[in-house]
């Protein structure tokens, strides 16, 4: 098939029309005033204290979270990745199951367990521990974020660890390092294209939700994700809030940057 | 000869409930190019990676040097290992793949670099540290690996079908170079594959595997010209193997013929293998032959003609300089001292040993 | 042995992470009380009521059939665009991979928005094709990047051999090279379908009137709490994955096994398992999809659409109004008057009947939203009592605008074994011993309402120095603040998260039915008493239906029913009349004295200008 890359013709005119165009429709929104007068103040209103500090909670919980999620993703994705093929990619679906249970529910879960008189203190007062109020503050933001996004960490991580050479990390036992060394020196570098997919993918969705800061958060704790569906949904001021995601977008290209640096062939990627 | 390096004792190792090496005994002398030969699946790599430490033998004993090295973690071994794939960091430089190991030594820079030069100059690869590993072709990866092994010193170089990888004449040079090698370097290598023109050229003893047996272990001469049973005799080169009755010391009826042959100890009346190569068939005038037959096939192989030959209901591979056509009778004719006799296997497991398709 | 062990203790803890919500919400379908926060007993009801709620089915078959034909649609154009992009140069390789990893790696919210504006601009109007559009958009990268991969190991030469034994290209490709990237179209398939299903955000903001995915049913039920019957729904749809995932897994481990004699059953249920039954599934799928959307009736323009508050009129109510007059209607839910305004004022969706709250029907028909009404349509007028004719002239003088349907008071819910005084101020809000014990209304008029009220001040105040000083006293109140919550107030004080909140009269007649130790008050500084009516918006496209509508809803017996269902009190004398419990017709919740309501006030509108400085200050508070 000589004219094979004319296949990809509906795909790049589907990206184009919503992908590209809404992408400039925001730029546009971003940058008029409501009389369609260009502007910079929508941007700017970025600067104001309150949206300063959902921004500031917003980026330093999704770092928080991101670093757990790495934390934890990691050490699992090493051991499944030792795992036969068949048990493995068993395991894996385990990591998709929950998708099916919605997202909201789930999450909406996590308050039923962790409310004062919820699941787990209930279960902590009948062995006298003392219980745990993190309802409501932003450490239950934090579990939310882990809970929904360690499986994009999990992926992608795993996803390169199985495809290394195990005689790699045999050459660099057999030169004589020990497994700290190897593991360091070997195994952590050479998964470094995962991990980095694992981190954007994880820390965007983080860093822009609302609906988690919404349902664990008690309504007390505004990111900036809350700041521009309101902008949205109740504000009634596109304006503004195409400003704002303008802003957002600055995390995400810097981000998308960042994966096409260190994923030059996407075998990072998460599936 | 000199003393025993490394002697293996009763290694037994299985996976998921299939053994892969079953009681194996083997010992490997200082300074010895030694050859592990088989098919794929006969445990000869196996056998390799208990070597390099990879893996734990379920029951038997490593012994290096006097010492019990069963359980010791390959990054403890005096040995190195050149992998198939040549299994170089992609993410590190040619020199630095090649000073890991005696970065990890905590060796001075400048032995390093020093280390470096020569391992790269006696690899033919001057120039190159700077290179990654991913802009470099097939045989230059293998002489990086090489050479990032060779750089520690070790003992005993244990290399995995280094040359599986690289095309018919690449491999062809990387083979007088591993020889030139192991010669500087003066130490051992273990050396595996499955290609027995390979094992021929490089090795002082050739150890022929198969499903988990050592089948012969000899000098390349010894196993080609005497193999010891119809598995090695199939291996390594062509031959006829033809069931056969040994009558007496030193006579084999061979297809109902009687044929004159230099063996002895057989018994009388025994059913044998007889093994004749190609190349030691005479084929002469019909009343000259002590079989006739007619030729079926002729092939021009280059250096020689490769003929079939009917005769007795078998079909006798023969080769030749010398080219008879198709259709011609002939007698056939073969020397007593080329005629190797061989048990014919008993139990099931030989039997499991011997030829297949 | 211990490096094992501890390995197995972490994958259980991870697994006890990412299940334990799974498990919760399991036991929750099967709980006998309609709230989350009581155990009431075990009871398989909700799934027996599941498939009677036309509304949850309905959004399941929504969510099923956009999962189904995004995931299908974005399969195909995900594996061309895949199959091109191998064949293209490497420069131009890098742009498309680019354009695919703008969807994956932006902000779901970003392309939420940014299509939303994009549909607006173009005049789409929201519905089924923006939301199937949306999803194929977000999709369509998860396809390729598992196609790829698979194209890349597949050799060129055996699409070669296939060529050069006679074989068309496009035969070539169907026999040779599709069975081999087989496995990564269907897992693209299969992610972009999940990836589908769980989708809220996108959804969210490309949705229209009247459809539901799941995902946007729950979050309108958030505020309210969640229906049981979502939750049986839930385990129906994970029990049922699950159980397929088991049988894909499983059945080739077994023909592993039995490696060596695969026999004519084992090859059977194989297939059975792998094909039968999954196809069987989609089968059952769509036809429900075809049946449920018929019962919708999108086809039809007889039609009124509805947009109400959330859990605001019995279900039932529609389902005769449509059996009497063969008018579909499509029906919306809303949270608060904030998120209401600007979906009316933005024209996007031609909305034909509304449920606003007094001060913003002031606002609406300040801005000239509102259509007149008809009262020759509305003859039902006469059951609603004068006096709430009366109370609505402050915001709709004449009458032209708006029916009541529902009024009530704000005051607070305590849980009388949790307080140590009785409740009588709007004080309690600011004491230090509540801490982490007081909910508060998450809406900008409800919370400096209160605060206003408190001060002494009007809850329609302008004054500036009055509104800071109100804004101060909400900042003071935030560390005290357990949460800012809607309707959540009811879950939680049944379920007695907390000791005081701030709620809706209707909301405490129900929360002292499920826990008796509730106890509602107005507080003596005086409330605020609304009054939501009916409105049509001017760019309604059904007027005449509307009226039919609002007109329906001011029968005694279906406000009754109403009355009933959502426990608001009701202005439709007539429909009191018939409440046949005494305590309830008398109820001083339901039907306040007038001494009681003497120091409360309706809210006014008080000017676009004012509305954004309460709401900047609201966002000072929140933000604080």
């Amino acid at each position: 098939m000589k004219n094979k890359k004319l296949l990809a013709g509906p795909y790049l005119f589907w990206s184009v029309a919503f992908v590209v165009i809404p992408l400039l429709m925001i730029v546009y929104y971003g940058l008029t005033d409501t009389s369609g007068a260009f502007t910079w103040d929508n941007i700017a209103k970025i600067t104001t204290p309150e949206n300063l500090k959902a921004l500031g909670i917003a980026v330093l919980l999704s770092v928080v979270s991101t670093v757990i999620c790495l934390l934890l993703a990691y050490p699992l994705a090493m051991i499944l990745s030792a795992k036969s093929v068949s048990q493995s990619s068993f395991i894996v679906l385990i990591f998709i199951l929950p998708m099916w249970m919605n997202f909201l529910l789930r999450t909406l879960a996590w308050q039923t367990l962790l409310e004062k008189t919820g699941v787990i203190n209930s279960i902590l007062n009948v062995l006298h521990l003392p219980s745990l109020d993190i309802i409501n503050t932003p450490y239950a933001i934090i579990l939310g974020m882990v809970y929904n996004f360690l499986p994009f960490m999990v992926l992608p991580i795993y996803n390169v660890l199985i495809k290394l050479d195990r005689d790699v990390i045999n050459a660099a036992r057999d030169l004589g390092a020990n497994s700290r060394t190897t593991f360091f020196k070997i195994i952590l570098p050479l998964s470094m294209p995962g991990i980095i997919s694992g981190i954007t993918m994880v820390f965007v969705p983080a860093l822009t939700t609302f609906v988690i800061s919404d349902l664990l958060g008690g309504g007390k704790i505004l990111m900036i994700g809350n700041v521009i569906e309101q902008a949205f949904k109740q504000g009634s001021n596109w304006n503004v809030g195409s400003g704002l995601s303008l802003v957002l977008m600055i995390f995400i290209i810097a981000s998308m940057a960042v994966v096409a640096k260190y994923d030059k062939d996407g075998e990072g990627t998460a599936f | 000869m000199k003393d025993k390096l490394i002697d293996l004792v009763n290694i037994t190792k299985s996976f998921d409930g299939q053994t892969v090496l079953d009681e194996l005994n083997l010992y490997i002398r200082e300074n010895e190019f030694l050859t592990l030969l088989g098919p794929s699946g006969c445990g000869k790599t196996t056998t390799l990676r208990i070597l390099g430490g990879f893996e734990t033998p379920d029951s038997g004993q490593v012994i290096f040097n006097g010492e019990d090295i069963t359980k010791l973690p390959p990054n403890k071994r005096q040995l190195n290992t050149v992998f198939q794939k040549y299994a170089l960091f992609s993410h590190m430089s040619i020199a630095e793949n090649i000073a890991f190991g005696l970065k990890i030594k905590g060796k001075s820079k400048t032995y390093i670099q020093d280390k470096i030069k020569y391992a790269l100059k006696l690899v033919n690869l001057e120039g190159f540290e700077d290179r990654s590993p991913d802009s470099l072709s097939g045989g230059q990866q293998q002489r990086i690996a090489i050479a990032r092994a060779i750089v520690n010193e070790p003992k005993v170089l244990l290399l995995d079908e280094p040359l599986g990888a690289l095309d018919l004449k690449l491999r062809q040079d990387m083979q007088y170079e591993l020889i030139r090698l192991k010669n500087e370097l003066g130490i051992t290598f273990i050396y595996v594959t499955h290609d027995q023109e390979e094992a021929l050229t490089m090795s002082d003893t050739i150890v022929v595997m198969n499903q988990g047996y050592i089948q012969q272990i000899g000098t390349p001469e010894k196993i080609y010209n005497e193999p010891e049973n119809a598995f090695v005799a199939d291996f390594i080169g062509d031959s006829n193997i033809i069931p056969s009755l040994m009558v007496e010391d030193k006579l084999v009826k061979i297809l109902g013929v009687p044929f004159k042959c230099v063996d002895t100890g057989f018994g009388k009346n025994k059913p044998v293998d007889v093994v004749i190569r190609p190349e030691d068939i005479d084929l002469v005038s019909p009343a000259d032959g002590t079989m006739t037959g007619i030729v079926t096939h002729l092939i021009f192989k280059g250096v020689h003609y490769e003929m079939e030959v009917t005769a007795n209901n078998f079909e006798w591979l023969v080769h030749s300089t010398d080219m008879v056509p198709v259709g011609t009778e002939v007698g056939i004719k073969v020397d007593p001292f080329d005629i190797q006799i061989m048990n014919k296997p008993v139990s099931e497991d030989e039997e499991a040993v011997g030829v297949e398709e | 042995m211990i490096k094992k062990v501890s390995q197995k203790v972490y994958m259980a803890l991870i697994f006890i992470l990412l299940y334990a919500p799974i498990v919760t919400l399991i036991v929750l379908s099967f709980n006998a009380s309609r709230t989350r926060a009581k155990w009431g007993g075990f009871t398989i009801d909700w799934y027996k009521s599941l498939f009677q709620n036309s509304q949850i089915m309905n959004a399941l078959y929504t969510t099923l059939i956009i999962a189904l034909l995004s995931a299908l649609i974005a399969t195909i154009l995900g594996t061309l665009a895949a199959i091109g992009m191998q064949g293209m140069k490497k420069k131009s390789r890098t742009v498309f991979m680019g354009l695919t990893n703008i969807p994956m790696l932006n902000a779901e919210i970003v392309m939420g928005i940014s299509l939303m504006l994009l549909f607006i601009a173009f005049h789409i109007t929201l519905g089924f094709s923006t939301i199937l559009i949306a999803h194929i958009t977000f999709n369509i990268p998860y396809v390729i990047l598992s196609v790829t991969p698979k194209l890349k190991q597949t050799k060129r030469s055996t699409y070669e051999a296939a060529l050069d034994l006679g074989a068309s290209p496009l035969k070539a490709f169907f026999s040779v090279v599709f069975p081999d990237i087989m496995p990564g179209v269907l897992s693209g398939f299969m992610l972009a379908f999940t990836m589908s299903l769980d989708d809220f955000v996108i959804t969210h903001f490309t949705k229209g009137p009247g459809i539901d995915t799941l995902s946007t049913k729950i979050y309108t039920e958030v505020r309210k709490g969640i229906k049981p019957e979502m939750y049986a729904l839930s385990t129906l749809l994970f029990v049922t994955v699950l159980i397929l995932l088991i049988l894909i897994n499983v059945s080739p481990a077994d023909s592993k096994k039995a490696r060596k004699v695969i026999t004519k059953r084992t090859k059977a249920v194989s297939i059975i398992c792998k094909r039968v039954v999954p196809a069987l599934m989609a089968i059952v799928l769509i036809a429900g999809g075809f049946y449920y959307a018929g019962q919708g009736g999108l086809g039809t323009d007889d039609k009124v659409i509805v947009y109400n508050w959330g859990e605001y009129l019995d279900p039932e109510v529609i389902t005769i109004f449509e059996e009497e007059t063969g008018i579909d209607v499509v029906y919306e839910e809303f949270e608060t008057n904030e998120i209401m305004y600007p979906k009316v004022q933005s024209g996007a969706i031609a909305y034909d009947v509304v449920c606003p709250s007094d001060y913003m029907i002031q606002r609406m028909r300040e801005n000239g939203l509102l259509a007149e009404l008809n009262y020759d349509n509305i003859p039902n007028i006469k059951n609603i009592g004068k006096t709430y004719l009366e109370k609505s002239e402050e915001f709709d003088p004449g009458n032209l605008y708006s029916v009541p349907y529902c009024w009530g008071t704000v005051g607070i819910l305590y849980n009388k074994t949790m307080v140590d005084e009785p409740i009588d101020s709007w004080s309690v809000l600011w004491d230090e011993k509540y801490k982490d014990n007081i909910l508060m209304q998450d809406s900008v008029r409800d919370a400096f309402g209160v605060t206003l009220k408190y001060l002494g001040y009007s809850l329609n105040s302008t004054d500036l120095d009055e509104l800071t000083a109100a804004r101060d006293m909400l900042i003071r109140q935030k560390p005290l603040v357990q949460a800012y919550v809607i309707d959540q107030v009811r879950d939680k004080m049944i379920g007695n998260e907390a000791a005081i909140g701030v709620i809706y009269s209707g909301e405490a007649i129900y929360t002292q039915q499920e826990n008796a130790d509730l106890e509602y008050v107005i507080p003596k500084e005086g409330s605020n008493i609304w009054i939501d009516s009916w409105v049509i918006p001017k760019n309604a496209q059904h007027k005449e239906n509307a009226e039919k509508f609002i007109n329906f809803l001011c029968r005694p017996d279906i406000a009754l029913m109403n009355f009933e269902y959502i426990t608001y009190s009701t202005p439709n004398t007539a429909a009191r009349d018939l409440i046949e419990d005494d305590s309830i017709r008398n109820s001083p919740i339901a039907f306040p004295d007038d001494e009681e309501l003497k120091d409360c006030e309706t809210y006014r509108f008080l000017g676009d200008e004012f509305d954004s400085v309460y709401n900047e200050m609201w966002n000072k508070v929140k933000a604080s």
